[in-house]
């Protein structure tokens, strides 16, 4: 029992808010008036309604969340910088529409197996790229990246196959998945992989790997002279980020039915490399909240129009502007992100409980000082 | 003489046109305390890189063991045997400084591909990382960031992560560089406990000559990249070209002094 009341002193309000998530669906219905399932219409359903467009919000939240998350295990937790995050969201995400637009095989069967070989391949990829490239130093690296996610868009634009840049859409998804048919299914679904991955990535980070992980961002100099293989924990660290944003490609393709370069391009590298700063660099939540922040005033601002001078601006269009400006705003106020400075400044506040760690906080700040 | 545990043959490394190690041989018997001295410059640094596998050489090999280890990497050395510490402390600034010496610990295991156990599930690391800490007077500051340690505490760290690996042969790159003078005779006291309890050998790079002198069983010196003598303490503080061109000018060996710097 004792072990019970720890569990919900130190988790009840992740336990809290995950209970708010799978209700969610069903208080936007009640207060919205609106089905949580939407409008049948003969033997199919149409998503009309606030809470299937509000889930659909959400299920974007979880999906850039888990694109995050796995930027962050690279960046922030094992100090690799990779400005070509977006290879493994896209590729895998073309595999999957592949699979079900281009071969005769069974929609379950493709949708299985392209979910499978999506995620392996995001995982090989990683593994790929990183025995490529990761001897190279930090910004060598980073480039590389950049220019390999580059060549991708740029080839996966121009290939008549896949409808070049317009992409194609994915015309029949397993009906209790698909959300255009069963969005709270769906729903669940993409709450459930974020939950797990959130889960799983919160142990990694608390296991013997993680430490090596954080030693290798700190200093991987010391880490291989006190006996690390840094390099395999680097692969290690890039192929699970591989396959996590694999697997957030694959929910994107599923959510709008839809593949198309843009899924390989700069913003889904810079997105979730926003989102992890703005949260918090090297932090379990950070990243979620980023996410959660930044697509929520997406959504919320889209629309607007906001009238200067003679002009009226619709913020959709200059959302690249905000995004900036909220980044150097976040940025300047909180240092190491919302939740990596909320951290420190608890970390601090308990230091001043007692005398002992005070007096260590205070010779820490004459060191940094 | 019986086989040295680690030897230099021929060592050279230059950089560019600077020739900071030139054609030094080296050989450290098993078991002994082996002080490397020298001005600042003189290599004794950069020696440590080839020994300890950051640097490759120029030309020359690295045996340990009767084993070339040249091309061995680092990591591999620390398995092996071999650990350093460095003379610009080099640690895990953010992490704690019982997990920058339980990591050491961990290093050596074979737990570190266990992706979804907890860590703090596996307490043998954790005791041993504490009984270091204990041994070099830092348990006490076990839970905050190495980054807050003053000085002399990360010098004590430095050596707890060193010591937390289990060398057979620890290369001591001034372990008490920019400590207070008051806190040196405790760390080196240490040190050499650590090695009459464990036997292990010692290579040391030191400017404090009272340390020196007491703690060796043989001297090298260094000066602009060559070897310029090596002996016995005694040899070494009689030897009349050693106090020419080194000790002589810096060092006032009767009266066991160290430089004003
Ligand atoms: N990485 C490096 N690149 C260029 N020069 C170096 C490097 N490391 C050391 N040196 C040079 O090699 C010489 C020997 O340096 P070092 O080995 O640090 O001497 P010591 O440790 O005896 O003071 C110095 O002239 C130093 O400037
Ligand atoms: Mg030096």
């Amino acid at each position: 029992m004792n072990s019970l009341k720890s569990f919900l002193k130190r988790d009840g309000w992740m336990l809290f808010i995950f209970i708010g998530l799978l209700a969610f669906p069903f208080i936007v219905a009640t207060l919205t008036g609106s089905s949580p399932t939407g409008v049948p219409r003969g033997d199919r359903m149409i998503m009309r309604g606030e809470s299937v467009r509000w889930q659909a919000v959400l299920i974007e939240v979880f999906i850039l969340s888990l694109l995050a998350m796995s930027y962050n295990l690279l960046f922030g937790f094992t100090g690799v910088v990779s400005f070509g995050h977006a290879l493994f969201f896209g590729l895998s995400g073309y595999i999957f529409g592949i699979l079900l637009e281009y071969t005769a095989l069974d929609t379950g069967l493709a949708t299985g197996l392209g979910i499978v070989l999506g995620i392996a391949a995001s995982g090989l990829l990683g593994l790929g790229i990183g025995l490529a490239t990761l001897r190279l130093k930090g910004v060598y690296f980073a480039i590389f990246t950049l220019a390999l996610a580059e060549m991708a868009y740029i080839f996966f634009s121009r290939l008549q196959l896949t409808k070049a840049e317009d992409g194609f859409a994915i015309g029949e998804l397993p009906v209790w998945l698909d959300p255009t048919q069963s969005r709270l299914t769906f729903y669940y679904i993409t709450l459930a992989v974020f939950v797990v991955g959130f889960l799983l990535l919160r142990r990694l980070m608390a296991s013997p790997t993680g430490a090596v992980f954080k030693a290798i961002r700190e200093n991987e100099d010391r880490a291989q002279s006190i006996g690390f293989n840094t390099l395999r924990f680097k692969l290690l660290s890039l192929v699970i980020a591989g396959m996590m944003a694999g697997a957030a490609g694959i929910l994107q393709v599923m959510l709008n039915k839809k593949v198309g370069p843009e899924m390989l391009g700069l913003t889904y590298t810079i997105d979730p490399l926003l989102m992890t700063i703005i949260g918090g660099t090297g932090t379990l939540l950070g990243p979620v909240i980023g996410a959660a922040g930044l697509h929520l005033l997406d959504v919320g601002l889209r629309d607007q129009v906001i009238a200067l001078g003679g002009a009226s601006i619709r913020i959709a269009d200059v959302w690249g502007l905000i995004l900036g400006a909220i980044f150097i705003l976040v940025v300047m106020v909180f240092p190491y992100g919302i939740v990596g400075t909320y951290q420190r400044w608890r970390l601090k506040r308990q230091h001043r409980g007692d005398p002992a760690s005070a007096a260590t906080s205070r010779a820490a700040r004459r060191q940094s000082g | 003489m019986t086989e040295p545990l680690l030897e230099g043959r021929q060592l050279r490394k230059a950089f560019g046109g600077l020739v900071a190690v030139d054609e030094v041989s080296l050989q450290i018997a098993p078991g002994s305390a082996h002080s490397i001295i020298g001005p600042n410059g003189a290599g004794k640094t950069t020696l440590f890189n080839l020994l300890s596998g950051r640097y490759r050489p120029t030309s020359g090999t690295v045996w340990f063991k009767g084993r070339n280890i040249t091309k061995l990497p680092v990591y591999q050395r620390a398995h092996i045997g071999m650990g350093r510490s460095f003379q610009i402390t080099n640690l895990f600034p953010q992490l704690t400084v019982l997990e920058n010496v339980r990591l050491a610990v961990q290093a050596k295991g074979n737990d570190s591909f266990r992706l979804l156990r907890r860590v703090d599930t596996f307490t043998a690391p954790i005791e041993k990382a504490l009984e270091v800490l204990e041994l070099v007077g830092l348990r006490e500051s076990a839970a905050l960031p190495a980054s807050v340690l003053p000085h002399g505490g990360k010098r004590k760290l430095e050596l707890a992560i060193l010591l937390a690996g289990d060398p057979e042969i620890l290369l001591l790159d001034e372990p008490t560089a920019g400590m207070a003078s008051e806190q040196v005779p405790e760390l080196m006291a240490t040190i050499d406990r650590v090695r009459r309890d464990g036997g292990q050998t010692i290579v040391l790079v030191e400017h404090n000559m009272n340390v020196v002198m007491s703690i060796s069983d043989r001297i090298t010196v260094m000066h602009l990249g060559r070897l310029l003598a090596e002996g016995t303490p005694t040899e070494i503080a009689g030897n009349t070209l050693v106090q020419d061109v080194y000790l002589g000018q810096l060092y006032d060996l009767s009266a066991g002094e160290t430089p004003q710097s």
